[in-house]
């Protein structure tokens, strides 16, 4: 079976930053998040 | 299109509707509205400032200009990072320790206030526009997708759904939609990346198959030449250093640091990014040549290629795009009309919840204006061209004026910036329409003859304050707030390893302009010199931001 290295390799670079921008914005916008009900409080 | 597509696509939309109320509560004053409180941290200034970037004009625009021309537009993204990079490290900084919301406001503070108005009224009208160009490639997208062809249909719902969702939140709504953005659309293209690489034979079938100018990286002809390179680097650094519904983002930083941190991270994450456009654009000349609209290279890939469930996913990718794009420049141009004009004209007293309201007002009308620019840009050829027409004329005297004279020449007069930033929009006025000639000769133009008259008129005419500018000058260096949190970034570092690393930056540009002159002499691989000191650029940058 063919392996395109090429285009699996730019899939890879895009699917590392996908996991990255998923979970560490996230725990940014729950630092937020919760300064902002501290500051409620 | 699936039942069980438009009821993803209408679960998004009142999930956004719900955080957008939710958003509505956190806005208490003027500075929560326009720029999050100042308190985004530097991956969510990065999410939103990537998304500024990445946007429905990038699938459905530049892939489409792929689809035609070739894989040279991508320079235009990636020129646009290596410009993120440049004003993080060497001018936003600055513009964020004036704690300024507006390039005008800083014009005011550098110039005068006839320079803060004058820009102020004219931007209103150019963010409209582009407002415009973005709305154009959601209802293309839209259109092709669905299959539901009515332009103006799209055009009302679309306004709607963004009015109402910037006028509730407003900066917070934008850092949201654009941290779902990035993720939806990345995710979607991950997923279409495969299916259509697969469907022309992989790498080796697409370079079979494309005729040979399409694989260019830097090609000697053609409308996306180097020619073309160099003018969309020099666009794009005045794009990166005055562009307000970016600065906008950047200055919603919690401090300098973050703000040059979050640009060097947005620049470098979308560059390998943006082949996972450009590719299916490219494939897509494959798969459906002969398009009667290339804007619709990717949306008739994605409507051909994703199965339901996937397809609807996307789609919210596109939406919260559009959105993200259009909330903040909804929100910028809310932003300069009370900041730069409202406020400083009409209603001196405004107390802090009359500006608000104001700024909500604006964003109704604003929405009106970009309505209206929308029918516009198929007349001036499409998305990329309507784009690259407004930046070379409205844009490009700008940073001239704001930017290279503003910051890096003291003795410059408000009256020199006045007349600069008009040679410069007139010059590329005529060259464009006038003339007729393309937007990268108009580009030269209108930088050409803010560059000349600037400088001139500076020479015969009075008025500098010296006190104003020593004041702005001093915002080169760390302030002692800075200091005493241990958030020290300074625009030349101190260090011998911050000093290195600046050195290999500006070597890294050098070999990347070596490539675009090589590539005029059809010098073999001369892009592979670019790609190669683009990384350098790159490397260098997120390197020195180690040391300081």
């Amino acid at each position: 079976m063919y392996f395109d290295w090429v285009t699996w390799s730019i899939w890879l670079v895009g699917f590392i930053i996908l996991i990255v921008w998923i979970f560490v914005p996230l725990k940014e916008f729950k630092q937020l998040i919760q300064q902002k009900r501290n500051e409620k409080n | 299109m699936a039942g069980i597509d438009y009821a993803i696509i209408a679960l998004f939309m009142a999930f956004l509707f719900w955080a957008g109320s939710v958003f509505y509560r956190w806005v208490g004053d003027p500075d929560d509205f326009y720029l999050a409180g100042r308190q985004l941290t530097p991956f969510i200034l990065a999410a939103t400032i990537t998304a500024t970037n990445v946007n429905l004009y990038s699938f459905v625009g530049q892939a489409g200009v792929a689809y035609e021309h070739g894989i040279s537009i991508i320079w235009q993204t990636w020129t646009g990072n290596m410009a993120l990079v440049f004003a993080g490290l060497f001018v936003i900084p600055i513009l964020r320790r004036l704690r300024v919301r507006t390039i005008p406001e800083f014009l005011e503070m550098r110039y005068n206030s006839v320079v803060r108005y004058m820009v102020g009224f004219l931007w209103i009208f150019r963010l409209s526009f582009w407002l415009g160009v973005v709305l154009y490639t959601a209802v293309i997208a839209a259109q092709t997708i669905t299959g539901f062809e009515s332009f103006t249909f799209w055009v009302i719902l679309f306004s709607i759904i963004t009015i109402i969702y910037t006028m509730l939140g407003g900066m917070w709504s934008v850092a949201l939609t654009d941290s779902l953005q990035f993720v939806f659309m990345l995710a979607g293209a991950l997923i279409v990346l495969p299916l259509v690489m697969s469907a022309v034979g992989w790498w080796p079938g697409l370079v079979e198959k494309l005729p040979a100018l399409h694989l260019e990286l830097v090609p000697k002809t053609g409308d996306y030449n180097w020619k073309f390179v160099l003018a969309i680097w020099i666009i794009g650094i005045q794009w990166a250093c005055v562009d307000q519904g970016l600065l906008q983002r950047a200055f919603g930083g919690v401090n300098t640091k973050a703000v040059a941190k979050g640009l060097v991270l947005a620049g470098i994450v979308t560059t390998p990014f943006a082949l996972l456009w450009n590719i299916p654009g490219l494939a897509a000349q494959v798969i459906k040549p002969g398009l009667e609209n290339a804007d619709q290279a990717i949306p008739y890939i994605l409507s051909t290629y994703l199965p339901p469930v996937v397809l609807g996913f996307v789609f919210c990718g596109l939406l919260a795009a559009q959105m993200s794009t259009i909330s903040s420049n909804l929100n910028a141009v809310a932003t300069m009309f009370t900041n730069d004009i409202y406020g400083r004209i009409f209603n001196r007293q405004a107390s802090k919840q009359d500006i608000l309201k104001t700024a909500r007002i604006m964003t109704i009308f604003t929405g009106i204006f970009m309505m209206g620019f929308t029918y516009l840009v198929p007349v001036l050829g499409g998305a990329v061209d309507a784009y690259l027409t407004i930046v070379s004329i409205m844009d490009m005297p700008l940073f001239v004026v704001a930017i290279f004279y503003g910051l890096l020449w003291k003795r410059t007069t408000w009256q020199g910036a006045v007349a600069g930033y008009l040679a410069g929009a007139l010059a590329g006025g005529l060259a464009r329409f006038g003339a007729g000639l393309d937007n990268n000769t108009s580009t030269f133009f209108s930088a050409g003859a803010a560059l000349l008259i600037c400088p001139i008129v500076t020479w015969i005419t009075s008025g500098v304050n010296s006190e104003k500018v020593g004041k702005i000058w001093a915002m080169k260096s760390a302030s002692e707030e800075e200091k005493g949190l241990s958030v020290v970034y300074n625009i030349i570092p101190q260090s011998i390893g911050g000093r290195i690393f600046l050195f290999t930056l500006f070597g890294g540009l050098a070999l990347f302009l070596t490539g675009i002159f090589i590539s005029a002499m059809d010098w073999p691989h001369a892009g592979y010199y670019c790609v190669a000191g683009m990384v350098i650029y790159f490397l260098s940058g997120l390197a020195r931001l180690k040391f300081d």
